[in-house]
């Protein structure tokens, strides 16, 4: 087997020193009422690397991908650009199969770029600090939520239709074996009613959820929001989903958010059905002490020379256990190192750019809507709800968008399964193209026009 | 020039004799370079968002690819990892991580799939992934299985959560305690409070094992479950896991297995046939996925029929030749993640399995078992064993006789830096006062452990001979001596201030 080094020889000698006849008896603490036969499991037989790259190309072509289609897809996860720099770097193995670093010293490389990771995240968001990754957006906001109640000792957290589903079943899942309530305001239409939700706040609110853009792509003005949170003295939380809009408009740190939270796929991270993708969480210096997950700090060595070191690991489980601030361990540690060598290419400007490539895709798009299609209103950068007369209509420009290699939206009821089905959730980027979107007005006219 | 004048010049270039500095990516001070060419519309943004533009730029160093790859690539080589040495981390299972896999995920048809897709778009990953979960399920002993959760921790929250919900359903809603051995990982208790569930630590017994009349004294109605690992922390086999189980079982309670240690079981033993009702399991560690620094990881879990109907939603059913994505059922814990799993970690796991199959599987156990049980036969004489006998896939050790010649832990492990060595786990599990755990995994070579063994002898004889200079100020060798981590914590400084 070519993962094993050993031979015959070694392991008779190695047994030999350890006073064993055959490897089975390093077993005999197991009962032998357990022990398996060799080769009993119902498993299928070996693959050489050749089988296994057959297999695995099989299973890939059997599905159609971003790469030879045309994705208007997002609800969370977005097919931007990505520069071969990044796969090239979190390819090398020093990145790639290092452990947590915690042997500071012969991990420097992990940490420092932790360290970079952190400071450019919380510069993206205009937040004072950011930790070193959360699994996704989704457990990123719940973890958000909990640190809310623990910072404000209240129990009701408040969120809003407008964040994304998924954010909040996992957020709604987690608290409910908590004590305390967990409300979401219905808005109304495809946009953020603040007023609804500011309405629902008290002095037992320990912060409020909202994401921005929304889940819809709304943008809205945040400032009446961080008024109200000062008044309540309720948290202001802020999820998001593509972290490349902050390249271009005013990220919910500038409105005063107390925490940021939401997803860095779009920074250089494939949408590879689902993950692993990360969730970035921004908070402010003062409340590090209650932050989750793993946190990268400056420090000195014994010569005096600057180095980085996981810190304040008082919080965490391997040292508070069931008292700590949360369960998280592993984090998304590689994929920090894809955001950081992704944002050191793109710096400011590409970033803006990106982001303005996407918002001019969306409204190119828009512009010519045919007749029949009615777009979500206010302002949006690259993602909006298309809604048509019927299910029927939206069905079939589905299958005409299909047929010339486009993935034309998410049918809404995917994410929120009482809506009528009629609505698609979409999105552009930077790899949208303008033929693209010629090509889908054509097949959207063609679909309304049978009607 | 003098050997003197050569070492203290300064380097032009950061680098010296392959040693290097690198700078932080903010103090690469130039002008945003703006190499950078983006695809895409060119057009006009609509004027009703000018409200909300950004009012100074966020500070973000743009660098020229050349630079950039430069920077990156510095900063990797200060790093230790499987792919440059020995990882003997205890409980971390640092095995060799396969390159076809990388290749594997990277396949575009896997790598650029969007999760909400058409399902008929994708059946090639589900397949792959339905696959998976009956591998998984047939490993573990434990059929039915969900590939959803993100990390161990995550997947033990999970566990928590559908034996929380299995009582409830049965109406008994008052088990809300879970008992967990004071030689766990912290974050079995740390997730059972996340699951709303109070734990009571089981004190170890004299050999290292759970005790069984100290798990009888707090057997009683309202106990939900027991949290077990198996082989335990200290690398040991709890031999009397069929009389545990049924003893947790006969109390009304299930069992819960912590899987970070399955590598010592694979293909030898399945802990569903043990007993054991849920068990996560750390593709990370026993199927090779790579650490990648701290992450992403996954962690399965897989249940015996008793907790079926509780698996989390998404779930993955076969219906005739199609995988479905099922979003709904009744008795689910509902939704823990925000997609069906961390696909790229899964499928990786997946490659791994497939290429041992059914005929080498369980040589994983064997060669890891036969590693650890090795070294601790090298290095018994020199270092205190706390608990004597067959150890499992890992060997604890202590610094008990080295600490008579102040020689902690600490020493041994940093010492061990300046010998070529990433140190192995230590000060874990906390019951062992100057804990080192070592696992030497199936991935390394007789000569390896011996080159590995050669240098914690040399260690203890430098200790025993009270030459111990060298062990307190190590490590010499790496770019950074020891930190000063209480600086670090005491004044945390989590970002650049530039």
């Amino acid at each position: 087997m070519r993962f094993l080094p050993h031979t015959d020889t070694d392991r008779h000698a190695m047994l030999e020193r350890i006073g064993a006849d055959n490897i089975r008896d390093l077993f005999s603490d197991i009962p032998s009422e357990f022990h398996l036969q060799a080769g009993s499991l119902n498993l299928p037989d070996a693959l050489h690397e050749a089988g296994i790259m057959r297999k695995f190309t099989q299973a890939a072509e059997a599905n159609r991908h971003a790469g030879n289609t045309r994705c208007f897809l997002g609800g969370g996860t977005y097919h931007h650009f990505i520069p071969a720099v990044v796969d090239y770097v979190i390819s090398r193995g020093e990145f790639l199969t290092a452990y947590t670093p915690y042997q500071p010293e012969i991990a420097q490389g992990t940490l420092q770029t932790l360290f970079e990771f952190q400071t450019m995240i919380a510069r993206l968001l205009g937040m004072e600090v950011a930790n070193a990754s959360m699994y996704d957006a989704a457990t990123g906001v719940t973890e958000a939520a909990l640190m809310a109640r623990r910072i404000t000792r209240r129990k009701k957290v408040l969120t809003t239709t407008s964040v994304n589903s998924r954010y909040r079943d996992v957020t709604r899942n987690y608290l409910s074996r908590l004590d305390g309530e967990f409300a979401e305001i219905v808005c109304a239409g495809f946009a953020t009613d603040l007023d609804a939700v500011i309405a629902a706040m008290d002095n037992s609110t320990a912060c409020v959820i909202v994401q921005y853009p929304d889940f819809y792509g709304s943008i809205y003005d945040l400032q009446p929001l961080r008024d109200a949170c000062d008044a309540s003295g309720a948290l202001m939380v802020v999820a998001f989903s593509d972290a490349t809009s902050f390249g271009l408009i005013s990220p919910p740190g500038d409105f005063g958010a107390d925490m940021v939270v939401g997803s860095g796929q779009a920074l250089g991270i494939p949408m590879g059905f689902g993950g692993p993708h990360i969730g970035l969480f921004a908070c402010r210096q003062k409340h590090v002490r209650q932050m989750p997950g793993r946190v990268c700090g400056m420090t000195e060595d014994r010569d005096g020379k600057r180095g980085f070191v996981l810190t304040l690991s008082t919080r965490e489980q391997h040292i508070r256990r069931e008292k700590a601030t949360s369960n998280i361990c592993s984090n998304q540690g590689l994929m920090c190192t894809a955001n950081a060598t992704y944002l050191s290419l793109m710096g400011d400007a590409g970033l803006a750019t990106i982001a303005r490539h996407s918002a001019a895709a969306l409204a190119t798009l828009i512009h010519d809507l045919p007749e029949g299609v009615e777009t979500a209103k206010g302002p949006r950068l690259h993602e909006t709800v298309l809604s048509f007369a019927d299910q029927d209509t939206r069905e079939r420009f589905l299958k005409l968008a299909r047929d010339n290699n486009i993935f034309a939206g998410i049918p809404l009821e995917q994410f929120e399964p009482a809506r009528t089905p009629r609505h698609l959730l979409v999105a552009t980027t930077e790899m949208t193209e303008a033929a693209d979107i010629s090509d889908y007005l054509l097949a959207l006219k063609e679909a309304c026009h049978v009607c | 020039m003098s050997a003197e004048a050569i070492h203290d010049a300064k380097s032009y270039s950061g680098v010296s004799g392959m040693q290097h500095e690198e700078p932080l990516l903010f103090e690469h001070a130039h002008e945003q370079a703006t190499s950078i060419n983006l695809p895409g519309v060119h057009g006009e943004i609509p004027a009703e968002l000018s409200p909300f533009m950004r009012a100074s730029a966020a500070g973000i160093p743009g660098l020229s690819e050349g630079e950039a790859v430069r920077h990156f690539v510095r900063l990797s080589q200060w790093n230790h990892s499987i792919e440059t040495g020995f990882y003997p981390l205890g409980s971390c299972t640092m095995k060799y991580n396969p390159r076809v896999n990388e290749q594997a995920v990277r396949l575009p048809g896997l790598a650029h799939l969007h999760p909400d897709q058409p399902e008929d778009t994708v059946q090639g990953a589900l397949q792959l992934l339905y696959e998976l979960q009956e591998w998984l399920g047939e490993i573990s002993g434990l059929p039915h299985v969900t590939l959803q959760p993100a990390a161990g921790a995550h997947g033990e929250l999970v566990g928590i959560m559908m034996i929380r919900a299995w009582h409830d359903m049965r109406g008994d809603i008052k088990r809300r305690t879970v008992l967990v051995p004071d030689s766990a990982h912290g974050t079995n208790p740390a997730s059972a409070a996340l699951a709303g569930m109070n734990t009571v630590e089981l004190k170890s017994g004299d050999n290292g094992r759970i005790d069984l009349d100290v798990l009888k004294a707090h057997l009683n109605d309202e106990v939900a479950a027991l949290m077990l690992t198996n082989p335990n922390t200290t690398g040991m086999f709890e031999s009397d896991i069929a009389e545990i189980c049924r003893l947790v079982h006969d109390a009304g309670g299930l069992v819960y297995g912590d899987g970070a240690n399955l590598n010592a079981l694979v293909g030898v033993a399945r802990p569903g046939d043990m007993g054991i009702d849920c068990l996560h399991i750390n593709v990370h560690k026993t199927f090779s996925t790579p650490h990648g620094g701290g992450g992403p990881g996954a962690g399965p879990v897989a249940v015996n029929d008793k907790l079926a109907a509780f698996l989390p939603l998404p779930c993955l059913e076969k219906d005739g030749d199609s995988i479905r994505i099922i979003h709904h059922n009744d008795h689910s814990i509902g939704n823990v993640f925000g997609s069906i799993g961390q696909t790229g970690v899964l499928l990786r796991a997946a490659a791994y399995i497939a290429a041992f199959g059914r005929q080498h599987l369980h040589r994983i156990a064997e060669d890891a078992v036969l590693n650890a049980n090795y070294m601790l036969a090298r290095l018994k004489d020199a270092y205190h064993v706390p608990f004597p006998g067959l150890c499992k896939h890992e060997c604890l050790l202590t610094d008990e006789w080295q600490e008579r010649h102040g020689v902690k832990t600490l020493d041994i492990a940093k010492r061990l830096i300046d010998l070529g060595f990433h140190p192995m786990t230590v000060y874990f599990p906390l019951i062992v006062h100057g804990a080192m755990l070592i696992e030497p995994t199936e991935s390394e070579s007789r000569a390896t452990i011996d080159r590995f063994c050669n240098a914690m002898l040399e260690i203890a004889k430098a200790c025993a001979a009270g030459d111990t200079e060298l062990l307190h100020q190590a490590p010499l060798m790496p770019i950074r001596r020891r930190l000063d981590e209480t600086l670090a914590a005491r004044k945390p400084v989590l970002v650049w201030p530039g």
